[in-house]
């Protein structure tokens, strides 16, 4: 079966988000828990002013899945339900074909660390 | 019911004569205002009566002077067109203070019967210290860039005690309101006060920071200074002109110390002087988890992510190379408090409050921890906001000290609508905070009047 993620709304002013930091490759075998990526949400276009509200976000896959096509990479800017991987239950099963579903994942804020694009320190 | 002309009222500055442009209006004829609702404004210098003077006038590093006007009671406001010259003439101190002068009246709401005071404007006084005297803009509330602002009621009789906000964005805005000159601040307000406020660039107010400014002798600083200095001499690439402009901005804001400052200030009795500020407002979210420190002076420095971009190339390759990143654990955070709390109160007798964080998110449906590193407090922003939160409570516990529980406030007027990315609120949830840091400045004010009992 072939699931894929999308960028799902994670705050309702967001019209995107930034690749911080990628977990995973692909050809992985991710496990339920397994890190995919972080991710920052920029809502100074809802809220213009000099400090810009960002915050940063971590998806965890919640299933078991190989990890097929992943085209991200540290400073990307991916639309609101842009896809951003594609996974199957089979290793080599054709992906080729409609995703049966979202692959399911959760959400949490995080704070930033020094792996993100955004920069730390310097 | 009777229309009641707004009047000046007295001001007064011994030894100086008080000069003041035209007025500059904040609302349309006919717009009914609230008591206290701020409406026009002026600029106001202080002009030696005799010429010459034997020192340092008071406010010379306040280049921004202004007076704000706010009728005492409610109702439809009229303006005295005349009061408003225009041009230069409504920025420069063209006419001198008349107390009977009319600029405006108003048709109160209720009867005020024989209120003297009712035609007798409340004055707030402004004032801002330029970053630097080049941040010159003629026109606007409190205009330019300063390193300091702060406002006061005029009123007779008062010696405001002093609230200084040395916090981030979400103190920023409660505090100097929406068009950054306190307004909304003076009008919820039922105390003397003066508010100050200290922006959070290039420095943000991290208690390491503070604590060194509070400490810093003018030794160090020259040794901070030097330093800069020959990194800025012998750096490749060449300082730009945004490091000079930040490297220059650095420095000048390190020399100074907020916590102690005392201030001059101007009344309907005349001229004052308010000591070191009685409260001070910090934002647990300044709070760094790794912070930079100087290899070799030890001093520590944090620079917003955003306020870094401002820095040229020289200003970042010394920040990398005579830096050193410093992990804090809550444990550090918690002692750099108390100390802070500790050394304020033996210098000043101020005392800290602290906006709490929110530590909860609708924008989350967690499951299973097993993605996130341990400890969890490193990796989850609500875990860290929970747990920095509870050490507040700890420190509660041991000194006499304010927590503004933004947590709970945005849980009961909704996180999601009021504080979208947990930091920067709504006007409505401003509005909540304001009056809450309203109510425990007059906590700390009675707890340290002397008891007129002894």
């Amino acid at each position: 079966m072939v699931y894929e993620f999308r960028l799902p709304r994670i705050v309702p002013q967001m019209s995107g988000a930034t690749i911080e930091c990628v977990h995973a490759k692909v050809g992985d075998a991710l496990k339920m828990g397994s890190k995919l990526v972080d991710m920052s949400v920029d809502l100074t276009s809802a809220f213009a002013q000099e400090c810009p509200p960002i915050s940063f976000f971590r998806v965890v896959l919640r299933e078991t899945a190989w990890l097929r096509k992943f085209d991200v990479e540290p400073g990307r800017f991916c639309q609101l339900d842009g896809a951003i991987a594609v996974f199957s239950t089979d290793q080599n099963e054709d992906i080729n074909q409609s995703a049966a579903r979202q692959i399911r994942t959760t959400v949490a804020g995080i704070a930033h660390h020094e792996s993100m694009w955004t920069g730390g320190h310097r | 019911m009777t229309s009641i002309e707004l009047r000046l009222g007295p001001l007064e500055a011994p030894g100086f004569n008080i000069c003041r442009s035209g007025v500059r209006w904040l609302c349309d004829t006919g717009q009914h205002l609230r008591p206290n609702q701020v409406f026009a404004y002026c600029n106001v210098n202080l002009e030696p009566a005799t010429g010459r003077l034997s020192g340092a006038p008071p406010f010379a590093d306040e280049l921004e002077l202004q007076i704000a006007f706010a009728a005492r009671v409610g109702g439809r406001i009229s303006m005295n067109s005349s009061a408003a010259r225009g041009g230069y003439l409504s920025v420069r101190g063209v006419d001198q203070w008349d107390p009977d002068s009319v600029i405006a009246s108003i048709d109160p709401d209720n009867d005020v019967g024989d209120e003297a005071d009712a035609s007798r404007l409340r004055l707030l006084a402004l004032a801002g210290r330029r970053m630097t005297a080049l941040a010159d803009v003629h026109s606007g509330l409190l205009p330019g860039w300063h390193g300091r602002s702060r406002a006061w009621w005029c009123e007779m009789g008062e010696m405001p005690p002093t609230l200084l906000s040395l916090g981030i964005c979400d103190a920023t805005g409660v505090v100097v309101g929406e068009q950054c000159a306190f307004f909304e601040m003076f009008e919820a307000s039922r105390i003397p006060a003066q508010m100050v406020f200290i922006p959070d660039h290039p420095l943000a107010p991290a208690t390491p920071v503070l604590l060194e400014q509070l400490r810093r002798s003018p030794e160090q600083f020259e040794s901070i200074a030097a330093d800069l200095r020959a990194f800025l001499a012998r750096s490749t690439p060449a300082p730009s002109p945004d490091d000079w402009v930040f490297g220059g901005t650095l420095l000048s804001v390190m020399q100074r110390n907020p916590i102690r400052d005392s201030y001059n200030v101007f009344s309907a009795d005349g001229l004052g002087h308010l000591g070191p500020a009685e409260a001070i407002l910090l934002s647990l979210n300044a709070e760094p988890q790794s912070i930079l420190r100087h290899r070799k002076l030890g001093y520590h420095v944090h620079i917003m992510r955003h306020h870094q971009a401002a820095a040229g190339p020289a200003i970042r390759a010394w920040l990398a190379e005579a830096f050193e990143p410093v992990r804090r654990s809550i444990d550090d955070i918690k002692r750099d408090y108390e100390t802070l709390i500790d050394e304020v109160r033996a210098a000043t007798g101020g005392r800290i409050i602290v906006l709490n964080r929110m530590s909860s998110s609708g924008y989350e449906d967690i499951s299973s921890y097993m993605g996130f590193d341990l400890p969890l407090s490193d990796t989850l922003a609500n875990v860290a906001s929970k747990e920095l939160n509870l050490m507040l409570e700890d420190i509660a516990d041991t000194r006499e000290f304010h927590i503004v529980d933004v947590d709970t406030i945005a849980a009961n007027i909704g996180g999601r609508e009021h504080l979208p990315d947990g930091i920067h609120q709504s006007g409505a949830m401003q509005m909540v905070l304001r009056q809450e840091i309203l109510e425990i400045f007059q906590e700390i004010r009675t707890s340290q009047k002397p008891s007129s009992a002894a």
